[in-house]
């Protein structure tokens, strides 16, 4: 049961490591620009659930708020970080994200105090026995929540006109312009929907760890710059399979190298491991 | 319909065309020849509103668009199919021709979608495979078909019959001429002298970024020197 019971632990970790990911691995395919700063977007996403959640009581609406605020910020930093900049060569691009990133760090340790908050009466901690196994409510939560806002983007990218152009203005932004495409507009969707996935995510660990920290976007941040390396960069797919992935290969890996190696080495023993066999990510076209 | 007057255009500091100049009337088949590195795609490019100008200025249906960002050209009626084909190749063909159609009314997709099978019937028959695991020549048609969908008055192809087996360049001339019977103007790029000869109306020939010889196709077909100097052809294969 052991086993069982770490698989969906893994799968827990990997949905909330998923959203996060996708985010970042579209603003890559679309901008080429590794977006460090995406994992203070989901920190804030995390402070606004526990805000509003303790204010009003209402998780669902602590959700949606967290979704909305933290996707126009996202929009607002394309706008105002990153498309100036586009010119220059990636790296600049690259330093701006991390100073931002920085930066955000300390607005909140400024703002919200730097030893962080948690819910007064945190949601979803029942446990319930599924299949044998033993998980929180909020677990349960995370794997559902995640499997819906996926499944949502993946009919929206497949099935609708808009959706179809999205993805060919993602593998060329200039001919998706030659035909009648107005690329800023993707951009600034692109955004909002890879920002809001990153919220929900922030409000899913301060769920989980009933914490939520100023600091808490950093090791996340290093993750899912790992996981899009995986994944393939700019593939959402691929990136999606090596989130959950990692999060299961952690699990398995915390309970039998943990007294050698950490969960985050375990990680990045991973990521090393995989790219010497395949450089170009674990579902990447050579 | 389209006058290009005295244009400069090329990528960063790098200057690919010098003061080149021609028109093309609504109806012909206009033929832009020359070696590799002539400039003849960056001249599609700059018309298509990818490549920068430095100069000169480019007018449709006696509008200045020289300014004017590429999603906007496409309205006013210019498809073009790039060099290297450029298809979305994850997408599928049919999602590649929804794409190309993006600028019509959501609407006029399936009439559109349905003119250009009859145009090209091959690219009925896969219609949920990816664009990249296409051959040579379904990519060119599809490219073609992509282009289609915009319902462009001005359509241009670049190097239509490069890379392709012979049958395949005849389906695509097959369909330039069925293109040009229906009264859409077409800039054609060209390796193939002789295949872009024989449909086009009006030549132009460049040669570094400059244009060495323009005129009339039967007059290019009689000319023994340009096409021993340029075209690289024999006298016998240009008859």
């Amino acid at each position: 049961m052991l086993y069982v019971e770490l698989l969906a632990q893994g799968l827990v970790q990997g949905s909330i490591y998923a959203l996060v990911a996708v985010g970042l691995t579209l603003v890559y395919g679309l901008l080429r620009i590794l977006h460090v700063a995406h994992a203070g977007l989901f920190t804030l996403g995390g402070y606004i659930g526990v805000l509003v959640t303790n204010a009003t009581g209402s998780l669902l609406l602590a959700l949606v708020v967290s979704m909305l605020v933290v996707g126009l910020l996202g929009m607002a930093i394309y706008r105002l970080c990153y498309q100036p900049i586009l010119d220059k060569p990636p790296y600049v691009a690259l330093i701006a994200s991390i100073g931002l990133f920085i930066a955000m760090e300390e607005i909140y340790r400024i703002a919200f105090g730097p030893y962080g908050i948690s819910y007064e009466n945190p949601p979803l901690q029942d446990v319930v026995h599924i299949f044998g196994i033993t998980l929180r409510l909020g677990e349960v939560a995370v794997g559902i929540g995640t499997l819906v806002l996926i499944g949502a983007l993946a009919l929206f990218a497949s099935k609708t006109r808009f959706g179809t152009v999205w993805r060919a203005t993602v593998t060329d932004p200039e001919m998706a312009e030659s035909f009648g495409v107005d690329i800023i507009k993707v951009r600034y969707l692109n955004f909002f929907i890879g920002s809001a996935l990153a919220a929900v995510a922030g409000v899913m660990v301060a769920l989980l760890n009933n914490l939520v920290e100023p600091t808490m976007g950093s090791v996340p941040s290093y993750k899912a710059l790992a996981i899009i390396v995986l994944g393939g960069l700019g593939d959402v797919r691929g990136t999606l399979l090596a989130a959950l992935a990692l999060g299961v290969i952690e699990a398995y890996g915390t309970i039998y190298l943990g007294n050698y190696l950490d969960r985050d080495a375990i990680a990045f023993a991973f990521l090393i491991l995989v790219l010497m066999v395949r450089p170009q990510g674990l579902f990447g076209r050579a | 319909m389209l006058q290009l007057k005295n244009i400069d255009c090329g990528y960063g500091v790098f200057q690919a065309v010098h003061d080149l100049s021609f028109s093309i009337e609504t109806g012909q088949v206009f033929a832009l020849l020359g070696p590799n590195g002539a400039g003849k795609s960056s001249t599609i490019m700059s018309i298509a509103g990818h490549v920068k100008l430095f100069a000169g200025s480019i007018h449709f249906d006696g509008e200045d668009i020289s300014s004017l960002p590429a999603r906007e050209r496409v309205k006013k009626g210019i498809a073009v199919a790039p060099e290297g084909r450029r298809l979305f190749p994850d997408l599928t063909i049919e999602e590649n021709l929804t794409v190309g159609g993006y600028s019509k009314p959501k609407g006029k997709e399936a009439v559109n979608r349905d003119m250009v099978f009859s145009l090209f019937p091959r690219l009925t028959e896969r219609l949920k495979q990816p664009a990249g695991t296409l051959s040579g020549g379904e990519q060119q048609m599809l490219a073609i078909g992509r282009a289609m969908m915009a319902e462009p008055r001005l359509l241009m192809i670049d190097e239509v019959s490069l890379g392709l087996m012979p049958k395949m360049v005849d389906v695509c001339y097959n369909a330039i001429h069925h293109l040009k019977s229906q009264g859409v103007t077409i800039l054609l790029v060209e390796q193939n002298t002789k295949r872009a000869l024989d449909v086009a109306d009006q030549v132009c020939v460049l040669e570094s970024g400059n244009a060495v010889w323009q005129g009339s196709a039967a007059d290019a077909k009689k000319d023994p020197d340009l096409i021993e100097a340029f075209l690289g052809m024999t006298k016998e294969s240009a008859a």
